[in-house]
């Protein structure tokens, strides 16, 4: 437990003191204002021309489809939240990339596995330094939903249903939390943080769009694969239900990027 | 009982074997000079000892324990300095020696106390505060040093430890080895001859990953040194590759 802290207040250390943590940062910022505004000029368009054609009542008639911007909630707050899973997608493989690829270069892994740490201990404790900086990275835009209870009004209650935005929040923090253990797999498996970056991109977004493919399949084919598929089991934790299906099968494949890993680990010595 | 116990010890790669059959004993305190030309298996032997690189056959015992069945135990014992200094590059000196101290399982109460030791053992105690980036190849080498030395293992493993240092640091580093015979049993590996002789009192000279001598430093000058007995000419002649000579690895005196 000990050995597991310290290796995490490491990695942590590492993701600060280097630049690489603070360019992630930026970049999420940056892209999740991007979509911020434009999700809000959409929300106000549809507000306005709700209101200059009669009300919620007529428009929902005309298009059922609207019922998803009555409020800043559903209309701003979960459509950044789905955009956010994406971002993550893109992101998350730069910042899991060096956690072992890093080391390997660095000939570390030799102090690593000389010292009286256990395998488990390693990828524990880089895990726990991973979560924190996607934590970190995800926390930042906490700022958006900020602003808006600040500056928003509604016509009943408060300006933002805090309860589903945190719900959906915690989704994405499960998802950031997914990436970074098949991103840590990876990079445990090279010594080049770059391929290791492109191999988890390359493993997430296929994985992340199954979903469409399973359209176009036959059954039993097409269930599997739309439940396999990232992009349907989070639609349900973004919008802010408690899903617990989905709960599992994030932490089944958290669970199971660990594993693989201690394996990569153990087997490096054996190569 | 041997500090140190290695029988048999073998690595084979899929197109080559780095070391063959190797045994030696190592007794407490004592101070052994691994010698042999680049590629002997110097390293190789020595990642095998640490538990990092497990061998194809063959065992090694730390004051007793194998390092296959009981790799804890063994990691517990022995401070490793890698051919290449395991540094984060980072961190500063400090921050790097507390963080491989709190590995090696150094208490936090006697953790300032700990790095201060190896600071000043290994002449770093100005430099503490540096970023191990800025500090020079010699630099570097003693923070290897310095994070070999945490926690005091009774065996220490030490791969060039004088590489790319100048005359007066090695010297230094030749004092602190010498310095640590005794209370540690100390396995060093260096190409430099003259390193040797100034440091240990035995030597094991590795040729092709098999042993061709194994004795105190004097007797293998004696024995293989020809008229002058010269350990370099002792070194030159068991390690030189001459096809038409095999080597005989357990009866060296016909390499002579």
């Amino acid at each position: 437990m000990r050995n597991t802290l310290a290796i995490a207040r490491k990695e942590l250390s590492a993701y600060f003191t280097t630049p690489w943590a603070y360019i992630v940062f930026t970049m999420m910022l940056g892209i999740t204002s991007f979509f911020f505004v434009a999700i809000l000029q959409d929300f106000s368009e549809v507000q306005e021309m709700v209101r200059a054609n009669g009300g919620w009542a007529q428009a929902e008639r005309l298009d059922p489809g609207l019922a998803d911007y009555k409020n800043l909630t559903d209309g701003v707050v979960m459509q950044l939240w789905g955009v956010l899973s994406v971002v993550t997608l893109f992101l998350a493989p730069f910042l899991a990339m060096r956690l072992f690829a890093e080391e390997k270069r660095s000939r570390t892994m030799e102090l690593l596995m000389t010292v009286p740490v256990r395998p488990v201990e390693i990828v524990l404790g880089k895990y726990l330094g991973g979560l924190g900086v996607i934590g970190t990275t995800l926390g930042l835009t906490i700022v958006f939903p900020l602003t808006l209870a600040l500056f928003g009004r509604a016509e009943t209650g408060s300006a933002i249903e805090w309860s589903t935005v945190l719900l959906g929040y915690g989704g994405l923090l499960l998802w950031g939390a997914t990436c970074m253990a098949i991103g840590m797999f990876l990079s445990a498996l090279t010594e080049s943080q770059m391929l290791a970056a492109i191999l988890t991109f390359a493993l997430l977004l296929p994985w992340m769009l199954l979903r469409g493919v399973a359209r176009g399949a036959e059954e039993p084919l097409r269930s599997i694969l739309h439940h396999l598929s990232f992009d349907a089991q989070l639609e349900g934790l973004t919008s802010g239900v408690l899903d617990l299906k989905a709960l599992v099968f994030f932490a089944s494949v958290i669970l199971f990027s660990l594993l693989l890993t201690h394996r990569a680990v153990e087997a490096q010595r054996w190569a | 009982m041997p500090m140190i116990e290695v029988q048999n010890l073998t690595k084979r790669y899929q197109d080559r074997v780095a070391v063959q059959s190797l045994s030696f004993s190592i007794a407490e305190g004592e101070i052994l000079g691994f010698l042999g030309p680049n590629g002997a298996g110097k390293s190789t032997t020595m990642r095998m000892l640490t538990g990092f690189l497990p061998p194809s056959e063959g065992t090694v015992r730390v004051d007793g324990f194998d390092v296959f069945e009981s790799p804890m135990e063994v990691k517990r014992r022995i401070g490793y300095l890698p051919e290449t200094p395991p540094l984060y590059l980072e961190m500063t000196v400090r921050g790097y020696l507390r963080f491989v101290a709190s590995l090696k399982g150094v208490p936090g109460r006697q953790m300032a106390a700990e790095v201060d030791r190896v600071a000043e053992l290994t002449d770093l105690k100005p430099e503490l505060g540096r970023i191990i980036q800025k500090l020079s190849k010699g630099y570097r080498q003693r923070v290897g040093m310095a994070q070999a030395l945490l926690g005091s293992p009774r065996v220490l493993i030490l791969d060039e430890p004088t590489e790319g240092l100048d005359p007066s640091q090695r010297k230094d580093v030749r004092s602190l080895i010498r310095g640590l015979a005794g209370q540690h049993t100390v396995i060093l590996s260096t190409h430099v001859l003259s390193e040797v002789a100034l440091t240990c009192e035995r030597a094991l000279i590795l040729r092709r990953g098999q042993r061709v001598a194994h004795d105190s430093i004097q007797a293998i000058a004696q024995t293989h040194g020809g008229p002058n007995g010269s350990l370099e000419e002792a070194f030159i002649r068991l390690t030189q590759d001459d096809e038409s000579s095999p080597v005989n690895a357990e009866r060296p005196s016909e390499a002579a």
